[in-house]
């Protein structure tokens, strides 16, 4: 199976995307100082702060010198960030096990550091975390991964190789408007297909995009929705792939960790959650709010939605089952739907925000459908984006397909996408559970048709890379929260618990993805507002 | 009986670059919290403190690197590493495994270190180290993803190397032009060089011709405490603890170190007398303190009347060709490309 997975940025400039809350007047980025062969190996460190890590190590290892076992146990307990932050590490582990480092100067540390202690706190999956602190150092995120492509094989039949040849050919023959040609190359590959395998592999998700091209070449540029399903449809095919496989798991399982670890000490609390669906993703997180220790708070949940065509009040419904369970354990709950067919049009006076409640912002692949075609300066996603800041939560999770389908060029899109999907394909051959299993596969190649057949305001499937999610909040104002190594080892528990081998969690400068074969197919993240006296960019 | 952590620490520093020494503490630091006294692994943390790069189709600096899944059963992945070509300077990806060119290819079969315990193919600093090799050798690397201990104990990194090679060697795409073979080399460093060793031994009957072995400071050992063991012990970045416990987290549970795993010409070693064994290149860094084991393990191979080139590298650490800022690095990569090259 051909997969493959790009995360090219093309615009690549960094110079001013420093985190928002940088309080320097000092100019100087910190890349320029950053030794290289270190960098090499994954880890940041400045060559001007060498010595003092080195230091630190140093008394590091004198402290655990003498009773090393202790040290793996308090391993187990302690949650850890960012590993590649070399200097906060040692400083991190050094509060952690030994007395605390001398105050760091502040002309080697980029943005005021509110607190470094890290807490233990027991691994036991039931109960919530509470860390008492965040490690919210922000960090100049700009990697050299601009221009990179992950591919992963694992056949080599030639009808299998020549297909993938040929979708590429006429995806370029459609890029430069030889349709004669794409015609021709599309009846080529109908028969390429009945030599190979379609019930699983390369076959199975090359028929889909040969659809998808067809279609396109077909109905114009612009042709029709592809999800022409009903709302209805669409949430069935969404719970059947939530089923399926593991991606709508982690995400809401580490979005809902990192909100429990935000709602710590709120008593009033609000998720506002972009796109409700049935609701799947809530029972866990009323769940652990039960459990909380000294109590539950009051939980809001303001849930958006499509209107239902036929008079039903979908959006209520689920509201009424969430009532229930919360009622069952416990915790005082409101619900409110906002129906809306797109989330541009929701407005936040729809959501009645408390000023005094803890505010949680959810959005499980919904930020991508705000791109758009047009990057104009009032664009739906920094509309959005902006008003989420004004609602100045306590934390936004953001959970995003780890793909490059929203660039300009078809050519480049589709090859994106094939090789994507392949992946995602191939990780579905682990799941034996039908019809989950099959309408999941439905749910998949809508997404397909979406990002090859439609253009404009109906192709909606507008997936960005994490690299590029980091610089848009970052340019506006917001700063990353770190997942740390709970969060880790609980989605890789979750994985073992339901899933396949194949399946990998990958920690990244604070966020999270899973992937499969080492290709990330969805990466989970989250935020919270910069305030505004601290940011120094120029308004947007 | 340890001498004082400080004098320990100044030494360790006098030999090494400041960056070398953070890097390989920083190591050091992060496994002993992973090692847990019951012989366990923190596998969660492990996964999530290792610093790992995705493959890359898009050249850099003439290396392409791709993923392939070699075997489904066990979720055996390999990164595979190409050069690219003048005529080919941006591989199309729908070829990737597109035949190689030149008359003689030589491909690399690389297995990572981490004491049989720690790291992946696609861990930074090997990812690193494969494309250099690529670079040098003007070869293919094929770094395979072996299963590690505890969870996975002796034979399965052997088992895995032996399906990696197996699959290369029957890649058409990865024959040399000229007599249509795939000119195949192992190479590995700490248990890397283990494995290496293990598998072309298995290689033996097999029919499949591998040309060299490369053992960068190959993990060997055994039930007796050797002289450098008791000399350097704790003393640059490797403790005989550390050592022990990775020893009895691989072999089979109740296997002492005269395993032959462990200790190939120990006295339940086999000997290589008449054997058609690979020409082999060991480095041994002078201040490891398994240099005694690895010094045997040539002397075995010398003994058996096998081809064996030793580079003893004195004030050389371990992971002293993880960064190229020393001359220990330099030597090595270039006895490396004049011992891949010989049989072009």
């Amino acid at each position: 199976m051909l997969r493959y997975d790009s995360t090219s940025s093309s615009a690549g400039s960094s110079s001013g995307s420093l985190s928002s809350s940088s309080s320097s007047s000092s100019s100087k980025p910190p890349q320029q100082d950053i030794d290289g062969l270190l960098a090499g190996a994954g880890y940041k460190v400045r060559s001007s702060e060498l010595r003092q890590v080195a230091q630190r190590l140093e008394r590091l290892e004198t402290a655990m010198g003498n009773s090393p076992a202790d040290f793996s146990q308090l391993a187990s307990d302690a949650i850890l960030y960012n590993p590649s932050d070399l200097a906060c590490w040692v400083d991190s582990l050094l509060t952690e096990f030994a007395e605390p480092p001398p105050t760091c100067s502040s002309d080697f540390i980029v943005d005021p550091v509110n607190n470094q202690t890290v807490v233990n706190s027991a691994w036991t999956a039931a109960e919530p975390h509470t860390p008492q602190v965040h490690q919210n150092i922000t960090y100049d995120e700009q990697q050299s991964l601009d221009n990179q492509l992950t591919v992963v094989t694992a056949m080599e039949e030639d009808s299998g190789i020549r297909l993938v040849h040929m979708l590429m050919t006429c995806a370029e023959c459609v890029q430069s408007g030889d349709l004669s040609l794409a015609t021709s190359l599309i009846d080529d590959m109908q028969g390429l297909l009945t030599h190979v395998n379609t019930v699983c592999g390369i076959g199975k998700v090359a028929g889909h995009f040969i659809d998808a091209l067809s279609r396109r070449i077909f109905q114009g540029m612009g042709g029709g929705s592809v999800n022409g399903g009903s709302a209805f449809e669409n949430e069935i095919l969404y719970h059947h792939f939530y089923e399926a496989c593991p991606y709508l798991k982690f995400a809401h399982f580490t979005a809902n960790q990192a909100i429990l670890e935000a709602f710590d000490g709120h008593d009033c609390v609000h998720v506002v959650d972009f796109n409700l669906m049935h609701g799947l993703q809530w029972p866990a997180l009323i769940q652990a709010l039960a459990l909380r220790p000294g109590g539950p708070p009051l939980l809001r949940l303001t849930g958006i939605g499509p209107p239902s065509p036929d008079g039903r009040d979908s959006l209520r419904e689920i509201g009424l089952r969430l009532a229930e369970l919360a009622r069952s354990v416990n915790v005082r709950f409101a619900f409110r739907g906002v129906a809306a067919s797109r989330l541009e049009d929701v407005k936040p006076w729809m959501l009645q925000v408390n000023p005094k409640e803890a505010v949680a912002v959810n959005s499980i692949m919904q930020l991508h459908r705000l791109l758009g075609c047009e990057q104009t300066r009032n664009s739906p996603i920094d509309t959005v984006l902006s008003w989420i800041r004004g609602l100045n939560p306590k934390i936004m999770t953001v959970v995003e397909q780890e793909a490059n389908h929203n660039q300009p060029g078809f050519l480049d899109r589709f090859t994106e996408a094939l090789y994507y999907y392949s992946t995602m394909f191939d990780s579905l051959e682990a799941c034996r559970i039908q019809p989950e299993k099959a309408l999941a596969e439905i749910y998949i190649q809508r997404e397909i048709g979406n990002v090859v057949s439609c253009e404009g305001s109906a192709r909606v499937e507008r997936h960005e890379p994490l690299a590029k999610w980091r610089r848009r909040l970052s340019g506006a104002g917001f700063r990353a929260l770190r997942l740390g190594s709970n969060a880790f080892k609980q989605a890789s528990m979750l994985l073992t618990l339901f899933s396949a081998e194949g399946y990998s969690v990958e920690e990244n400068e604070g966020c999270l993805s899973l992937g499969w074969h080492s290709s990330p197919l969805i990466a989970a993240s989250a935020w919270q507002a910069v305030p505004a006296w601290d940011n120094h960019m120029s308004s947007s | 009986m340890a001498r004082s952590n400080e004098v320990n620490l100044n030494e360790c520093k006098m030999v090494v670059p400041l960056n070398t020494w953070v890097l390989i503490s920083n190591f050091k630091l992060a496994y002993n919290l992973l090692r847990r006294p019951d012989g366990t692994f923190n596998r969660h943390l492990a996964e999530f403190l290792d610093r790992k790069v995705p493959a890359n189709a898009n050249p850099v600096d003439g290396v392409f690197s791709f993923d392939v899944l070699i075997d489904r059963g066990t979720s055996l992945l390999s990164r595979i590493y190409r050069p690219t070509t003048a005529e080919e300077p941006q591989p199309n990806i729908a070829e990737l495994e597109k035949p190689v060119t030149a008359a003689v290819v030589p491909v690399i079969i690389f297995f990572h270190g981490g004491s049989f315990t720690h790291s992946s193919a696609n861990s930074a600093i090997y990812d690193t180290l494969c494309r250099r090799l690529v670079s040098l050798c003007k070869a293919v690397v094929v770094s395979v993803n072996y299963r590690r201990a505890p969870e996975n104990r002796y034979p399965c990194a052997y088992d895995d190397g032996w399906t990696a090679l197996k699959w290369v060697n029957s890649r058409p795409w990865l024959q040399s032009q000229k007599d249509s073979k795939v000119h195949i080399y192992l190479a590995g460093d700490s248990s890397g060089g283990n494995i290496a060793h293990h598998v072309a031994l298995r290689a033996i009957e097999s029919g499949i011709d591998i040309l060299g072995s490369i053992l960068l400071n190959p993990m060997f050992g055994g039930q007796e405490r050797t002289e450098s063991e008791k000399r350097l012990d704790g003393k640059y970045f490797v403790t005989l603890r550390d050592r022990d416990w990775y020893w009895r987290a691989y072999l089979p549970e109740g296997e002492d170190r005269d395993h032959p795993a462990c200790n190939p010409f120990g006295p339940n070693g086999r000997s290589l007398e008449g054997i058609k064994f690979p020409k082999s290149l060991v480095v041994v860094a002078g201040l490891d303190l398994i240099q005694d084991w690895q010094l045997a393990y040539v002397e075995g191979l010398k003994k058996a009347g096998q081809e064996v080139k030793l580079l003893y590298m004195e004030q050389a650490t371990i992971g002293f060709y993880l960064l190229p800022n020393n001359h220990h690095f330099h030597t090595v990569m270039d006895e490396i490309s004049k011992f891949v090259s010989s049989d072009c």
